[in-house]
């Protein structure tokens, strides 16, 4: 490859064609990382330097900030709260995604086809239209403003079931047959045979929809009102106006917005090459 | 001991397609059953229904007497060999072999000295760690056997587990199979397209065809006693000759006329002509190409051909020809090399000619 390339193309085009792309990358990255480093340099100022734009880095590191976020204030509950909900949706999400797209695509039932579709036509329904049927449903089952509640609504993920499909489908069926004969249950193939050929959607799935749930604002808002069930955004938004206005503590807002990210950049760390794998279709088999 | 009994199967998929037509098969202990015929005949789908794999559309299969249409798979004590191994390729070879007593919840120690004794009789040792992926071919498929060998099921199922080998390997794990069922004594039931590896395994050999079952018998007696032409054409290689004749009677000898020759019938097979009312009328013959022989050894002249393609194997020949009757192959140890062109007047082993019903292609007399 590399010759064919050198040899129909002059050094100085292709110095040129790798200094574009890096151009064209780096300024996407600035784009992207500068919000972020924004936050970060912000969560170490004083509100007179965050609001003084000459100023980029701070002069002087206001490390209260974040100890008193971490110790001060609700924000850890609140991390706390958004870490174990997600977890738990996800979970569960897990499961159940799993288990319809094994039944999807390894069962053989007459309504196989019509199930997925009606699955998959409940991915096209607005999100805001299922608030207030959902909202009423909890209300029915008592179970507004509470975790359980936060929890139930959440069980079930049509990306997931509809990534997982995906994924089993690139699975021999003679491997689910194979181990039915060595003496599987469905419910084993799915776990021991399947769910690994598959991880690296398992960890996409998990870590996408973790993500989503722990930064999910809308929804809690809605359903939950005492701030012991709060999640993090709707704790942060709790916190940005808890002295009745807007803005009036930029430096601590900054420096909760900051503490807030922490879990997830931690799990994308460890999850980063599964999740990739996971979004370029492969099954895991190369780990 | 487990005796596999097949009812009055059915297999009907949803779109109406008929896959399996109403066949009636006895399975007894240890035998060793090949299921053959050409794709799309039926046999592995009535592999897969002994399995579990497949649902069973109408009758019963029973197994030791007990009926096993809505048994699970796992729960029939069955082991199955795929076409494809269907090895976990996130397992090692070693985990491959012991999952299912891993599932059965057998103490450590146990499978452990199982999965040890399975892999040194099918020559694994060195191999226990590897994953399928890093194994050959003829590895992959002793794996397979190994996986099902370790559970002493009640049968193996064995659905075209050589098809994937080359000729070589498939000719050597062929005589694996046969060593492994003279040592395990357990019923095999076993899929194939290949009528040689069904002749050299089988203890009973099921041809099926378009879904039904064409003849249940042994190797021999579907070679020399075809039940009806399609079993006569695909059970040898090459395989048999098929031409018209016309039954006649002259002087008391009952003959089959060919354009360019007459075949005289011994008693048994006049009887059954003549029982038959075939006397006069046309019929379908065959000959199998082994049983065709040059005219100048002393058989009398029945087709005159013109040779067309030479193949010298070695030991015997194949030779091509092209006859009135139709194209004909003769196999033939006599190994002077035919020239292209060359005509040659052919005969038959008069005892060996089979007769079949030109409409409704049944045996009339073998």
């Amino acid at each position: 490859m590399n010759t064919r390339y050198s040899d129909k193309n002059p050094l100085i085009l292709r110095i040129l064609g790798t200094a574009g792309k890096a151009l064209i990358l780096g300024v996407a990255c600035v784009f992207t990382a500068f919000p972020f480093l924004w936050m970060v340099l912000s969560s170490l100022k004083t509100k007179a330097d965050i609001l003084n734009t000459d100023v980029f880095f701070p002069p002087d590191p206001q490390w209260q900030n974040i100890t008193s976020i971490l110790f001060d204030s609700p924000i850890p509950k609140y991390i706390f709260n958004s870490m174990w909900v997600s977890l738990a949706i996800v979970a569960l999400q897990i499961v159940s995604g799993a288990m319809l797209a094994y039944a999807l695509v390894f069962l053989k039932f007459r309504t196989n086809r019509i199930l997925f579709a009606i699955v998959m036509a409940t991915y096209m329904l607005p999100v805001a239209a299922t608030y207030i049927p959902s909202y009423i449903i909890l209300a029915d089952w008592g179970l507004l403003d509470s975790f359980g509640g936060l929890i139930i609504s959440s069980t079930v993920s049509i990306f997931g079931i509809f990534l997982l499909r995906q994924a089993f489908m690139q699975i021999p069926k003679g491997l689910v047959e194979a181990a039915r004969m060595d003496g599987a249950s469905h419910w084993r193939a799915l776990w021991e045979i399947v769910c690994p050929m598959t991880k690296s959607s398992f960890i996409t799935f998990g870590l996408m929809n973790f993500i989503g749930t722990y930064n999910n604002y809308m929804w809690p808002s809605l359903i939950t009102k005492t701030s012991d069930y709060f999640l993090v955004s709707q704790g942060l938004r709790a916190f940005f106006v808890r002295d009745g206005a807007y803005g009036t503590e930029w430096a601590l807002v900054m420096a909760a917005s900051a503490v807030v990210v922490i879990p997830l950049l931690v799990l994308f760390a460890f999850t980063q090459r599964w999740f990739i794998n996971g979004i370029g279709g492969e099954t895991g088999m190369k780990g | 001991m487990s005796e596999i009994i097949l009812k009055h199967i059915t297999k009907e998929y949803e779109n109406g397609f008929l896959a399996v037509k109403d066949v009636n098969l006895e399975i007894k202990d240890n035998e060793f059953v090949i299921l053959v015929g050409p794709s799309g005949c039926g046999k592995s789908t009535t592999l897969r229904m002994i399995a579990g794999l497949e649902d069973i559309s109408e009758g019963d299969l029973l197994i030791d007497g007990e009926r096993m249409n809505d048994v699970a798979p796992q729960h029939r004590d069955i082991a199955m060999v795929f076409q494809n191994y269907a090895l976990y390729p996130h397992m090692s070879v070693y985990q491959n072999i012991a999952y299912s007593l891993k599932i059965k919840k057998v103490p450590k120690s146990e499978i452990d000295k199982r999965v040890r004794e399975v892999a040194q009789s099918l020559g694994l040792e060195g191999l226990l760690d590897r994953r399928p992926g890093q194994l050959s071919g003829g590895q992959k498929q002793r794996v397979a056997m190994g996986r099902a060998i370790i559970r002493h099921p009640k049968a193996f199922l064995m659905d075209e587990p050589l098809s994937n080998l080359d000729a070589k390997l498939r000719g050597q794990m062929r005589v694996e199979i046969a060593d492994l069922y003279q040592r395990l004594n357990t019923t095999f039931i076993y899929v194939t397209h290949d009528q040689t590896e069904a002749m050299t395994l089988g203890t009973k050999i099921v041809v099926m065809k378009d879904g039904e079952i064409q003849q249940i018998d042994s190797p021999a007696n579907l070679f020399n006693y075809p039940a009806n032409r399609f079993v006569a054409g695909f059970i040898g290689t090459p395989t048999m000759n098929f031409f018209d004749a016309s039954c006649e009677e002259t002087g008391g000898q009952v003959v089959l006329q060919t354009d360019t020759g007459t075949i005289r019938m011994n008693d048994k097979k006049a009887a059954a002509l003549k029982e038959g009312g075939w006397i006069g009328k046309k019929v379908a013959a065959g000959i199998r190409p082994e049983h065709v022989i040059s005219a100048k050894d002393g058989a009398s002249k029945v087709f005159e051909g013109e040779v067309g393609v030479f193949e010298l194997l070695g030991s015997n020949a194949i030779v091509y020809l092209q006859t009135a009757s139709g194209r004909m192959v003769m196999n033939t140890t006599d190994l002077r090399e035919y020239t292209h062109g060359e005509r040659v007047a052919l005969g038959v082993m008069e005892d060996k000619v089979h007769i079949f019903d030109p409409e409704t292609e049944r045996t009339v007399t073998n």
